[in-house]
């Protein structure tokens, strides 16, 4: 239950570490500072504060953010604004991505009306495995990301306030997503948003995936032909929409000898020769056995899970992801509905126009 | 990049050194036979090890006041170093550096250092170095984060940018400098934040994963030969014990150490990675325990039984005049 029970509030998740993994020095991905992290949460504020959002629930980090946004909050909100109660919540910080996974739990038992996420798509992915049918808004913090788009945080605000308190339903301004789910041994272990690869590698190691050498198979559950990562394989060969009903699987190979091979940006300044011996059809439910034994499995381009050979994995696509928020979508209909217009300002605008 | 079985079985042998190194030094310390202060470095190795792994003669590092790791990982001898920590007369330096000015030039150690932040300029001299002779050696300065704080540690990272030097500068952030901690008395919010205000790629790693640091250091390792210059890293790890012997710790939480033992030690973590991955044999790792605990123990029984330095000897070596 919330804190405050029927008033309305939304969850914050920031990630502090996105922006700092080893794409800085194989590839040219840019630093994300977390000073920027503040200033686009200062202007959620300021809009949540707007429409009426009285609680916003933040996670307690060890890395920065809670600390700066709590220095934010020791001065007045500028002139003319009202920001939300912020409460970070209470929970142990172990600075590592199952900070992650417990805040937004808490915040799913507070009953928010929507999850602003910034981060990257490793992020999103793990927000999506606990948020249930909450709506994310889905914001990028860098520039390495497919699931999350570059926007400015105020409209982001305004569209995540709007939903939250109820001024648009939830159905006229959300997206459901796919999800890509990997069962090991028969019983399910985690999610992908946009791409899974296997790779013939044996360790996560520093985790991002960027090199051509070991990658096995492509599970994708969109493909945009000017994405970034591993999903632009897909793209670049056959593009394919979040909201198409079905999937893609890609087997790879050595681009020596491959029937097709697709120079892809695996990285922000780092394109790569892949070479692609088949494509398929992913149909949702349906529950692909990998065929590589033992290796790694990358989620969204970070290397997650080491499998052993006696460990059977399989692939399923399913409609079962996350709801995510579509911001013209809902300003949109706020616009239609006359959502953030004073009629006296209308009427008075009116006026002058028909003069 | 995959390791061969012989590597994997160097890096166990290499992080296991260091670890038992460090835990006899806490028992020894303890009945007062060794001068000086004492800083231990376990809990961190798998950051020296994954590192030091991936150089060879031609390269150079520099350390810091917690030392023994990186010594240990650039290749210095363990009995030397022991009797060094013990003020013996066939200690690396004579017996008379002991634990924390540690050094062996011709290993390419070239010291640990007392100073806080002392180690970056150095390693910006052995880049110039390296960079003009066309040795194609790489120069790394190890330092914590209360040394990524410091001035001189600040004009290496611009002077290293400036010159293009093969140089890699590692944080060891271990969350505490002394003991305040390093969320409080760093004002970015990673380390490794700053590489971007000196022009040069930053990354985190987490340096309780061995093969997370190795890979890291495998490409900062390759930008600095290629001559593509410097890298920061920042390596987020643990101290197992205190700043120095003696550290009462009241600045840390009461199960702090002992969750981190149980769950993210890197000793443990790279035991099941490399086991259950059947590259290697449990039986094999613990062929490697029984030499190395031989190996510490021969190390301590000699060094207390090495003479001191001579009181007509004790100024040798401990100035230079030019």
């Amino acid at each position: 239950m919330s804190l405050d029970d029927h008033a309305p509030s939304i969850g914050i998740l920031a990630n502090p570490a996105a922006g700092r993994d080893i794409r800085r020095l194989v590839a040219q991905a840019s630093v994300f500072p977390i000073a920027e992290k503040r200033n686009m949460i200062t202007r959620l504020f300021s809009s949540l504060g707007l429409l009426g959002v009285e609680t916003v629930y933040m996670m307690s980090d060890g890395n920065g953010i809670a600390d700066r946004i709590r220095h934010a909050l020791e001065t007045p909100p500028p002139p003319g604004q009202s920001w939300p109660r912020v409460v970070f919540i209470d929970m142990p910080i172990e600075d590592t991505a199952a900070d992650t996974l417990v805040a937004v739990g808490k915040m799913v038992e507070y009953g928010v009306g929507g999850i602003i996420v910034l981060g990257g798509d490793g992020t999103h992915r793990l927000v999506a495995s606990q948020a249930g049918d909450i709506p994310i808004t889905a914001l990028s913090t860098g520039t390495n990301n497919v699931f999350p788009a570059m926007r400015e945080a105020t409209i982001a605000g305004l569209a995540a306030g709007l939903v939250a308190t109820g001024q648009v339903p939830v159905a006229e301004g959300s997206t459901r997503n796919k999800a890509l789910r990997v069962d090991i041994d028969g019983v399910e272990s985690d999610l992908a948003l946009v791409d899974l690869c296997t790779s013939t590698a044996l360790w996560v190691g520093s985790r991002a995936l960027w090199k051509a050498e070991g990658l096995d198979q492509l599970f994708l559950s969109f493909a945009e032909a000017d994405a970034i990562g591993l999903s632009s394989i897909g793209g670049l060969i056959r593009p394919l929409a979040r909201e198409a009903e079905n999937g893609m699987l890609l087997n790879l190979a050595e681009p020596d000898g491959a029937p097709m091979v697709v120079t892809a940006p695996l990285a922000p300044g780092l394109m790569v020769d892949i070479g692609v011996e088949a494509v398929h059809e992913l149909c949702p439910g349906e529950a692909v056995s990998l065929r590589a034994t033992g290796g790694v499995v990358a989620l969204d381009g970070e290397r997650e899970i080491e499998f052993s050979p006696n460990q059977k994995l399989a692939v399923r696509l399913e409609w079962d992801g996350p709801l995510t928020l579509d911001i013209p979508r809902v300003m949109a209909y706020a616009a239609e509905n006359k959502l953030l217009m004073r009629m006296d300002t209308v009427s008075s605008h009116a006026k002058q126009v028909n003069q | 990049m995959q390791l061969s079985k012989d590597d994997l079985l160097k890096s166990y042998r290499m992080m296991k050194t260091i670890r038992e190194f460090e835990e006899r030094l806490h028992v020894e310390f303890a009945t007062g036979e060794i001068p000086g202060f004492v800083h231990l470095y376990a809990g961190e190795e798998a950051s020296a090890a994954g590192f030091c792994m991936h150089l060879d003669d031609r390269d150079k590092i520099a350390s810091n006041h917690r030392g023994h790791g990186h010594s240990i990982g650039k290749g210095c001898d363990v009995h030397a170093m022991m009797s060094e920590i013990y003020g013996r007369q066939d200690g690396l330096c004579a017996g008379k550096g002991g634990s924390m000015h540690i050094a062996d030039l011709s290993k390419g150690m070239m010291g640990a250092n007392g100073i806080v932040g002392g180690g970056p300029p150095l390693v910006c001299g052995a880049g110039l170095a390296a960079k003009k002779l066309g040795t194609q050696g790489v120069a790394i300065a190890f330092f914590g984060d209360g040394a990524s704080n410091q001035g001189t540690t600040m004009e290496s990272l611009n002077l290293a940018t400036v010159w293009n030097l093969p140089c890699i500068f590692v944080v060891e952030n271990n969350g505490y400098a002394e003991a305040t901690s390093s969320k409080y008395s760093v004002a970015c919010d990673d380390a490794a934040d700053r590489a971007s205000a000196f022009n040069m790629p930053g990354v985190v790693v987490d340096g309780h994963d061995f093969f997370a640091v190795h890979e890291a250091a495998g490409e900062a390792v390759k930008r600095a030969r290629d001559g593509s210059g410097p890298t920061l890293i920042e390596v987020k790890l643990n101290r197992y014990y205190g700043h120095f012997e003696g550290d009462a710790q009241t600045y840390r939480g009461k199960d702090e150490v002992k969750n981190l033992r149980a769950t993210r030690d890197c000793l443990d973590l790279f035991r099941a990675k490399v086991t259950s991955a059947k590259l290697v044999e449990d039986s094999e790792l613990d062929a490697i325990d029984s030499d190395v605990g031989a190996l510490i123990d021969d190390a301590v029984d000699k060094a207390k039984a090495a003479p001191r330095p001579p009181a007509d000897e004790l100024l040798t070596d401990v100035y230079v005049s030019y």
